[in-house]
């Protein structure tokens, strides 16, 4: 196999490879083969499950140990810690060794013990602040409820008593009675209990209180000032203070079940006010010490956090790769011994030489005497498509890719993708000044490209930064073609001399030719706000779009031609490529040869009026050998040209329906009748009947045999064999298959030349809504002078640029884009493109850290 | 000045410009790329630039001018 440059125009020569690691170092060997990320390895043991894999167990530790970095990283998030940024390591994270991330994985788990455990006492700590802190509310408020109460016993008393007055009367009544202020509840018999509760149950608490207790109750309350904050939640929690002052043990023991249903925490106050006084300043001096040590507890939390933020990002990294590594290990199958682990994967046939040297390097770290084998088996299996892509090429692989993945070797859509695509975008888009301005942002994101990418980008301008060079493309195609149509900013670019000069010494209204001269480049500026710039214009641009599409449509369908070539398959040349071609030109090939050929003649010197091109694909159609005026052709021999080129087409149907199953039936009967059977049918020819036949196998040539010849059975491989199944055989299926081809052939080539017309549209209709911007907003500020006039100029000049930027570029750019992007999916793909490819998944430790990225 | 050759004169300048791209093109891995959208491009905008060109070669119609206000024209 000679090894040739993989490029873009087909997808990368890919190997079967097996590997036989020694067990020692497959780890390492794995970790080696994810930092070059070459290597597609297929699952050998797909049949277990994930649990009775071999490096289960190693996975579920490095889970854990994962899981407790994400703690920490929940933890810095609480403390706001920022982690520091994964670009700001110097090192590409060199693949650890197995000893540093058994020492990662222990380091982990003590620093979650210290960590969960500070967190602990740090969270009890604050618990017992709030309840010093409500303590102290309590103590505070219940002084005043003390003094008003003290004064009114002698009414409680009384109330008590009588059982006519009314409950209330003591609220209504306060401030009497200073005299027997000294006497003491105890006296009375008065109980009381104190306590807090949330602001929102006060209400209810009071009812139920009042039900339960029959009125037997007086209950003072007041609002807490400042929200508490719930230690457990981190919620702020508004609270009320209440005391409530009953008569009798058991009617006070019930209210103080009631206030713990309810929620409330009740807190011990003394009567005495002395003794509350003392009761304060102890508060306050436990609250004072107890916000020093939780002081402490938090720096040396965030010291911990701290240090752990500075490595966080390396150790995530480290252990994501690690993972990756044992799954991909996971897929690894062992010899009979155990002793060699044995791997097969998909490589690009180009890197095999740059695998051989990175596994003997880390046989020569390892310092291990058996080396890692590499050996290429032939199969029969489709290898994966793959393509190199770099940052220009990216995003239309991707475009493309959307679609469908290419099959193995086919020809790439997205090579020519990168200019027909921003070019059919472009005519659409034809605006010299929208092009300067998309030109100009793309330069931008691209001198951008650095700190863009590491930033975090919101989902619109993440995926426009991410087709950053195809808006490049776009930008510099929107400027041509915008000088083209001759619009920048829906105004005119007299450049050259015009064709046309204005009758009556340039006033007009008719214009005449200026004898022999054409615009040279370009529509010329004269036709701008003409009262027939529509009627010039619309012809011109729906023959561009006609004429463009059949390019488009033709270019795509030679690539037909280069497929079937390369795949050795001639049947699709006769049986596809050729009748296609011959029907779609002999119609539409023509049609645009009419286009261009009517341009040429120079119809005025001819004193003719030209025949209408729509009229004489009708009357083609509809009358053929006929002409709409007989006297008036096109050219000479026109009627006789046409039925020809009818009679072509309508003969190419037949031979595109049938010409290829029938070939195909016939090579598959010349095949069995030599002896071949496909491998799934039960007779199978043994290689003692099959000797005369040996002529046979080799007349089958071209095609390689990968029977296992010791059984004797030939196996006949076909390209559309995939796996381990080969197809049968089937007439009718091929058939059908080629008729809904046919069908769909020929109505396509009508339909997707009119669908070609949307560049003629979309066009049309980008120029008109900018000149009705610029008439609207810039053409009036023109209008106005002087100071009035300038500081209008300025408004509406940023009303203007910010609706061009917005209206004009943005939307209209991506319905342009999607336009552009669906002529290239459905009109141009479905001319040549095959599919049905596997795309290549590299095993490959930046493919992982994209995937799910550490920030 | 410009005339009836200009599109064939233009194919020879825009296929020697393909020629010389094939050739010139920067050798490495991206060579393909490079010819391919340097061959590509100029083809696209050739193709383009000639519709137009031909559009206009015997117009049919010609300009009539709008807006006409006779208090100025006169």
């Amino acid at each position: 196999m000679a090894p040739h440059k993989d490029t873009m125009f087909r997808s990368a020569d890919m190997s079967l490879t097996q590997l036989y690691i020694a067990n020692e170092i497959g780890r390492e060997v794995v970790s080696g083969l994810g930092e070059l990320g070459v290597m597609d390895f297929r699952d050998l043991n797909s049949e277990t499950t994930a649990f009775q894999r071999t490096f289960t167990q190693e996975i579920r530790r490095l889970d854990n140990v994962e899981r407790q970095l994400r703690y920490f990283r929940s933890q810095m998030d609480k403390a706001s810690i920022s982690m520091r940024s994964i670009y700001d390591f110097n090192n590409q994270f060199a693949s650890p060794s197995a000893s540093e991330i058994d020492e990662l994985s222990d380091k982990c788990q003590s620093l979650e013990n210290r960590i969960s455990s500070l967190n602990e006492s740090y969270e009890t700590l604050k618990k017992r602040e709030v309840e010093l802190t409500e303590w102290r509310w309590v103590l505070r408020e219940a002084g005043g409820f003390f003094d008003r109460a003290r004064g009114q016993t002698e009414e409680i008393r009384h109330s008590l008593d009588n059982d006519d007055a009314p409950l209330l009367q003591d609220v209504e009544h306060h401030g009497q009675g200073e005299a027997s202020a000294d006497r003491s509840f105890s006296v009375m018999n008065i109980g009381f209990v104190a306590g807090v509760i949330p602001r929102e149950r006060i209400a209810a608490f009071e009812r139920i209180l009042w039900r339960t207790l029959r009125g037997n109750l007086y209950m003072n309350q007041s609002e807490i000032p400042e929200p508490i904050i719930n230690p457990e939640t981190n919620e702020e929690i508004n609270k009320n203070v209440f005391i409530i002052f009953a008569h009798g043990k058991e009617i006070i023991a019930k209210i103080r079940k009631i206030s713990e249903s309810m929620g409330a925490d009740l807190y011990s106050v003394d009567e005495n006010s002395e003794l509350r006084r003392d009761q304060i300043r102890e508060v306050n001096s436990r609250l004072s010490d107890l916000a020093s040590v939780l002081r402490n507890t938090k720096s040396t939390l965030d010291a911990e956090l701290t240090a752990i933020s500075r490595n966080l990002a390396a150790w995530m990294v480290i252990i994501k790769k690690e993972k990756g590594t044992y799954e991909t290990l996971n897929k690894f199958s062992y010899d009979h011994q155990r002793k060699t682990l044995i791997a097969e994967a998909w490589a690009p046939t180009n890197s095999l030489g740059l695998i051989k040297s990175t596994l003997s390097d880390v046989n020569d770290r390892a310092g291990l005497s058996v080396p890692t084998i590499v050996n290429q088996i032939k199969t029969t299996k489709t290898p994966p498509t793959y393509f190199k892509t770099n940052r220009f090429t990216l995003a239309f692989q991707t475009i493309i890719d959307a679609y469908g993945t290419i099959k193995y070797r086919e020809i790439n859509p997205a090579l020519p993708a990168i200019v027909t695509f921003p070019f059919m975008f472009a005519v659409m888009f034809g605006d010299a000044g929208h092009g300067t301005i998309l030109l100009l942002a793309a330069l931008a994101m691209i001198y951008y490209e650095r700190p863009l990418q590491r930033a975090k980008l919101d989902e619109l301008f993440s995926m426009i930064f991410y087709g950053r060079y195809i808006v490049f493309m776009m930008g510099i195609f929107s400027i041509y073609t915008g000088l083209l149509y001759c619009d920048a900013f829906s105004l005119s670019l007299p450049w050259f001399k015009s064709m046309w000069a204005w009758d009556n010494d340039g006033h007009g209204p008719t214009a005449s030719r200026v004898e022999g001269h054409t615009y040279p480049f370009g529509l010329d500026y004269m036709w701008h706000d003409t009262d027939n710039d529509l009627l010039f214009s619309n012809s011109y641009k729906m023959k561009l779009s006609i004429l463009l599409g059949w390019t488009h449509m033709t270019f795509s369908l030679m690539w037909s031609l280069v497929n079937a070539r390369y795949f050795k398959t001639p049947i699709d040349i006769w049986g596809n490529f050729l009748p296609g071609l011959i029907f779609f030109q002999s119609i539409f090939g023509y049609l645009a040869f009419c286009i261009v050929y009517k341009w040429c003649v120079d119809w005025a010197a001819r004193g003719q009026n030209p025949p209408s091109l729509l009229n004489m694909l009708i009357y083609m159609f509809l009358q053929p050998g006929t002409l709409e005026d007989p006297k008036a052709p096109l050219y000479k021999g026109q009627a006789t040209v046409q039925i020809i080129l009818l009679l072509m087409a309508v003969v190419c149907v037949p031979i595109l329906l049938f010409l290829k199953p029938f070939y195909l039936r016939w090579e598959h009967n010349k095949a069995r009748a030599l002896g071949y059977r496909g491998i799934g049918e039960s007779t199978r020819v043994s290689a003692l009947d099959d000797d005369e036949d040996e002529e046979g196998r080799t007349l089958n040539g071209g095609r390689e045999s990968f029977g296992d010849d010791e059984d004797g059975i030939a196996m006949i491989t076909q390209d559309i064999g995939h796996g381990e199944e080969h197809e049968e055989f089937d007439f009718g299926e091929i058939m059908i298959h080629q008729v809904i081809h046919t069908i769909e052939f020929c109505l396509n080539c009508v339909s997707h030349t009119a669908s070609y017309l949307r560049l003629w549209a979309l066009s049309l209709a980008h120029q008109r809504l900018s000149i009705v911007l610029w008439d609207m907003t810039m053409k009036n500020a023109f209008g106005v002078t002087g100071i009035a006039g300038s500081i209008m100029m300025v408004v509406v000049f940023y009303g203007w640029f910010v609706l061009t930027v917005f209206v004009l570029c943005v939307m209209e750019g991506t319905s342009a884009m999607l336009h552009s992007l669906r002529l290239h999916w459905v009109e141009a793909m479905s001319k040549h493109f095959i599919g049905d490819g596997v795309p290549f998944e590299p095993f490959s430790f930046e493919k992982i850290l994209e995937e799910d990225p550490v920030e | 000045m410009a005339n009836g050759w200009a599109p064939i004169i233009g194919l020879v300048v825009v296929a020697v410009f393909c020629g010389s791209a094939w050739f010139l093109s920067p050798k490495g891995e991206n060579q393909t790329i490079w010819r391919s959208t340097l061959v590509l491009s100029a083809a696209a905008m050739y193709i383009m630039w000639a519709i137009t060109f031909l559009a206009q070669l015997h117009p049919l119609i010609s300009p009539i001018k709008g807006n006409l206000r006779p208090e100025v024209d006169t």
